[in-house]
């Protein structure tokens, strides 16, 4: 596999890394340079003695560095795909030394264990009794925190929301955390994000009032749980905050094999060091929209490396549910080319949006390509304008400027997260050119 | 956020226990559907909460953004410079411009407008940002930001000194509608061509710029300065802002025979007097003993400021010095600046005179009054450093200063290289020879440790790199390591080897230029 540069910047964890790892990215900085079908190694002058072993598994592609740094990946293993982008020529060595081989083989094993244990599990059988009494009982939690929630949202509107003040937020607060308790944390991070919208902005009464409506009616469907089909109850379960298992998931559905387009990754800090990887796919036979969702801890790298603007070949397997949008690829997955961008007129892509609406109201981000759209800064604020309509843009100060830049007032074709009422934009291209002319950064 | 939540909204702020009204309502299909939902809660409040889901999620799956009826705003023009290069000069200028020192970005922005080359578009917002911290490199960013980096500045506030009209456009309307950067531009151009229109071309223009801009614009006057230029600069002198003033009467030191400097030598010329002290004739000078009404005319400030060094009368003699060119010491007095240097030394104002006299030169250069001055530099009465004054040398001059210097170690290393820097102007690089015995010098001090714990000389070794002579770059990139050397000392040898990749990477562009691509260097 041969990553392009901005393909190895996508997999950098944070500007940082990426800016490190162009300085290191220099031949006198590594006394030895190696690769074969399956790795990349070297190793890098550092300011020790010794120098550090950086090693890549290109299957990956997986990192592995003797540098104490807590990044994953380290501005060693980028630096070395880097120059492998930029001048293969220079890995001279072809024969692995041990200490690639040996990890390589270590990985091999531990995959097969994996896969060993994951067999194991799905032979165990699981008694079905203890299960669904196990299962009975939280949702019973659910249901009480669900009416508890419902008669706590009528006392607001009854109070009226004019009369909020911080003694009153407080309660709030409560609230959610007893949502928490009650294992509904979905609840209350819907009853949190309420509460930090009170006050803010001109039209902060209209959003509590939509995010209350979207809270009753959820409270609403789990107390009607049981006359709802299985799959808006599996999106039930998922808005309540009860995610599904993931070795659940891919045992229970048939993976969709097809050749993706990463249209979009969105990489945000989330609080306690927590970072989450939104990953926006587009089935270029099946025409599937598709979320990877994951989170990684303590600048940890993800498992998975999903390079925006390239095609990539998996077998996906969905989430249950109607919205049919969150999957996940049991295999890493493999770079087949460069993107191959879809083409929807913006009229399919809302009929898309309106279709996963009424089957999930819940569905917080839906991806959009808007094509034909130029990006517009009026007023101090971004605006995507395409077919007479202006969708607000928002992105971050360097972004938006990069942004501006790469499509100079031209028509371009977008990519964002849309909520309802803005666009997070992830990626711009060009009509016909494969590669994107701007990406978000890592937040 | 759209108008189908107004309805809703005096009952949910007020509340249902207290506002007692019916729901609203809505029309087409959806108002069916709330009315239906609206009337089946249990209770008020709940039929307001039913009401919302229904408006949330209909807001939610109909949203399309909101309506565009306006033009849409022009886009940038197509790019006439040329694209750079995929490969290795991408990366080097990119880390110039993100980690190189001032005088390597310099370097960057000169050879890319040399080559007919325009910024790659991820640098632009980089670029602009440069050049609203350092003013230096506006000329040289309106070159090669390209249409794209033009149109981008005219987007923010801080990127207006660069958004002025599209290069393609002719040069009166550059004039009339151009930013700052590209008037100055123009009117350099100008003053060159034709000294008269541009001297027109500035007074007609001078009741619409602002202070700060005229007193830039009266600098350009420097080209071909004349006695013509007399009756603006004069006009001038009267300026409301004392900084054009100052231009104007910096301008004026160099015309001998304009009245202002005629006026100068006037009030100073009786206190210089010659007399005979035993069998020889020797000069002695005296402050002027009282400032005169008719001095503010002539930008002469006779309030001693707070906190100045010189006493009053010492401050009014210096005022008066620095209004007269140095010619008129030396033919007045017969004495060569060196005699004239080492006679103020003995006289009661010694300071008065050589900070005038210094000012003068500033303004004015003269390379027998800098040898003067350097030889050697009276540190105890001017106490900035000689760097501005060494800049005023021809390099081969100012080099032979600092070869001397070398030889005789009269001044530390650490403290010597950073004057090399400062006197060498953005763009200037020392000579081969001077360059051997610094890297020299260098690499010794590599080979025994000391360099790793002199900071002073650390702190500027970048922009050495970037200013020392092409052919002894690679023996630079080659310094001697230590096993025990500290990261942060690795950290600096290795930003080394990067500005030296930089600049053997515009080498290499350079070098791809073939005659008919190379265009002129922006003034």
């Amino acid at each position: 596999m041969m990553l392009t540069m901005e393909e190895v910047l996508a997999l950098a964890p944070d500007d940082a890394s990426a800016k490190a790892a162009r300085g290191l990215a220099k031949p006198t900085q590594w006394p030895l340079l190696g690769s074969d079908d399956a790795a990349a190694w070297g190793e890098c002058q550092g300011s020790g003695a010794k120098p550090y072993q950086t090693q890549v598994d290109l299957s990956g592609p997986a990192f592995k560095c003797s540098c104490p740094s807590r990044k994953f990946p380290c501005k060693h293993g980028l630096a070395l795909l880097m120059m492998r982008a930029q001048e293969p020529q220079l890995f001279t060595v072809a024969s692995s030394p041990a200490w690639v081989s040996e990890w390589l083989a270590s990985r091999t094993e531990k995959a097969q264990k994996k896969e060993e244990r994951q067999v194991e599990k799905a032979a165990t059988p699981v008694d079905p009794l203890q299960a669904a009494k196990r299962e009975g009982q939280r949702w019973q939690r659910i249901e009480g925190a669900a009416s508890e929630l419902t008669r706590w949202l009528a006392d607001q509107i009854a109070r009226g929301l004019g009369s909020l003040n911080a003694e009153a937020l407080q309660s709030w607060s409560t609230m959610a955390a007893r949502m928490v308790d009650a294992q509904a944390p979905g609840l209350g991070f819907r009853v949190r994000e309420a509460a930090v919208g009170i006050h803010r902005g001109a039209d902060w009464p209209e959003q509590t009032l939509q995010r209350f409506g979207m809270l009753h009616l959820l409270c609403e469907a789990v107390q009607r749980r049981e006359r709802l089909t299985p799959a808006v109850q599996a999106d039930l379960r998922a808005a309540v905050g009860w995610p599904h298992d993931r070795a659940e998931v891919l045992s229970s559905s048939a993976a969709l094999a097809d050749r993706w387009t990463v249209l979009g990754v969105a990489t945000e800090e989330r609080d306690d060091k927590l970072t989450e990887r939104r990953v926006w796919l587009h089935g270029q036979q099946s025409g599937r929209r598709a979320l990877v969702l994951d989170h990684a801890f303590g600048g940890r790298g993800f498992e998975q490396a999903w390079v925006p603007g390239c095609t990539v070949d998996t077998a996906l397997s969905f989430f249950p549910g109607a919205a049919a949008l969150r999957a996940l690829s049991a295999d890493a997955p493999a770079i087949a080319g460069p993107a191959h961008w879809p083409h929807a007129p913006l009229s399919t892509e809302w009929d898309g949006i309106a279709g996963r609406v009424s089957a999930c109201p819940w569905t917080a981000l839906h991806p959009l390509v808007v094509r034909q759209a130029v990006v517009v800064r009026t007023d101090g604020r971004l605006l995507a304008v395409a077919e007479g309509r202006a969708l607000s843009l928002v992105v971050g100060d360097a972004d938006q400027w990069q942004l501006l830049a790469s499509t100079g007032g031209h028509v371009c074709e977008l990519m964002g997260e849309w909520d309802g009422q803005v666009l997070k934009p992830l990626t711009a291209w060009a009509e016909g050119q494969p590669s994107p002319l701007w990406q978000r950064s890592a937040a | 956020m759209s108008a189908v939540w107004s309805p809703l909204l005096p009952l949910a702020m007020v509340g249902t226990d207290r506002h007692a009204s019916a729901l609203p309502a809505w029309p087409g299909d959806v108002g069916q559907l709330v009315a239906q939902v609206g009337s089946s809660g249990d209770s008020a409040a709940s039929g307001a909460l039913r009401v919302a889901a229904v408006l949330a999620t209909c807001a939610l799956a109909g949203a399309q953004g909101g309506e565009w009826t306006t033009p849409l705003p022009a886009g940038a023009s197509h790019d006439s410079l040329l694209e750079l290069p995929e490969g290795p000069i991408r990366a080097a200028v990119s880390w110039a411009l993100q980690d190189g020192p001032l005088r390597l970005q310099h370097a960057v922005f000169t050879t890319l407008a040399q080559g007919g080359y325009r910024l790659p578009l991820n640098l632009l917002a980089q670029a602009l940002d440069l050049g609203r911290r350092t003013v230096l490199f506006r000329p040289l960013l309106l070159s090669v930001l390209g249409e794209r980096g033009l149109w981008l500045a005219s987007h923010r506030d801080e990127w207006r000194y660069a958004a002025g009209v599209s290069a393609e456009e002719p040069d009166d309307a550059r004039w009339n509608e151009g930013s700052f950067e590209q008037r100055r531009a123009f009117l350099q151009r100008e003053r060159a061509a034709d000294p008269q229109a541009a001297r027109e071309r500035l007074a007609q223009g001078l009741d619409e710029l602002s202070a700060k801009e005229r007193a830039d614009l009266v600098a350009v006057l420097a080209e071909g300065l004349g006695p013509d230029d007399e009756p603006l600069l004069d006009k001038l002198l009267a300026d409301r802002s004392r900084e054009v003033r100052q231009a104007a009467c910096v301008q004026l030191l160099r015309l001998p025979e304009a009245a202002h400097t005629q006026r100068a030598i006037g009030r100073l010329a009786p206190l210089l007097a010659s007399e005979r002290v035993l069998l020889r004739q020797q000069w002695k000078i005296d402050a002027p003993p009282a400032a005169t009404p008719d001095w503010k005319a002539d930008n002469l400030d006779p309030a001693r400021p707070k906190y100045e060094s010189l006493g009053e009368r010492a401050w009014w003699l210096h005022q008066l010095v620095r209004q007269v060119p140095l010619a008129w010491w030396t033919q007045h007095t017969g004495l060569s600046a060196a005699e004239l240097l080492r006679w103020a030394a003995g006289t009661d104002w010694t300071e008065a005179l050589l900070r005038g006299w210094r000012d003068v030169l500033l303004a004015a250069p003269d390379t027998a009054w800098c040898e003067a001055f350097l030889d050697p530099w009276p540190a105890t009465v001017l106490r900035d450093d000689p760097a501005s004054v060494l800049a005023l040398l021809p390099p081969a001059l100012r080099e032979r200063h600092w070869q001397r210097q070398l030889v005789d170690g009269s001044v530390a290393f650490h403290v010597m290289v950073p004057q090399m820097l400062h006197a060498c102007r953005a763009g200037e690089t020392l000579s081969l020879p001077l360059s051997v015995t610094l890297v020299d010098v260098i690499c010794q001090r590599a080979e025994s440790g000391v360099l790793s714990d002199d900071h002073a000389l650390r702190s500027v070794l970048l922009e050495l790199c970037a200013t020392l002579h092409a052919d002894v770059l690679d023996r630079m990139a080659r310094l001697p390591r230590h096993a025990d050397e500290t990261a942060s000392f690795a950290d600096t040898l290795h930003a080394v080897t990067h500005v030296i990749g930089v600049r053997q990477a515009l080498f290499q562009l350079t070098t791809k230029l073939t005659p008919e691509r190379m265009i002129p260097e922006t003034p």
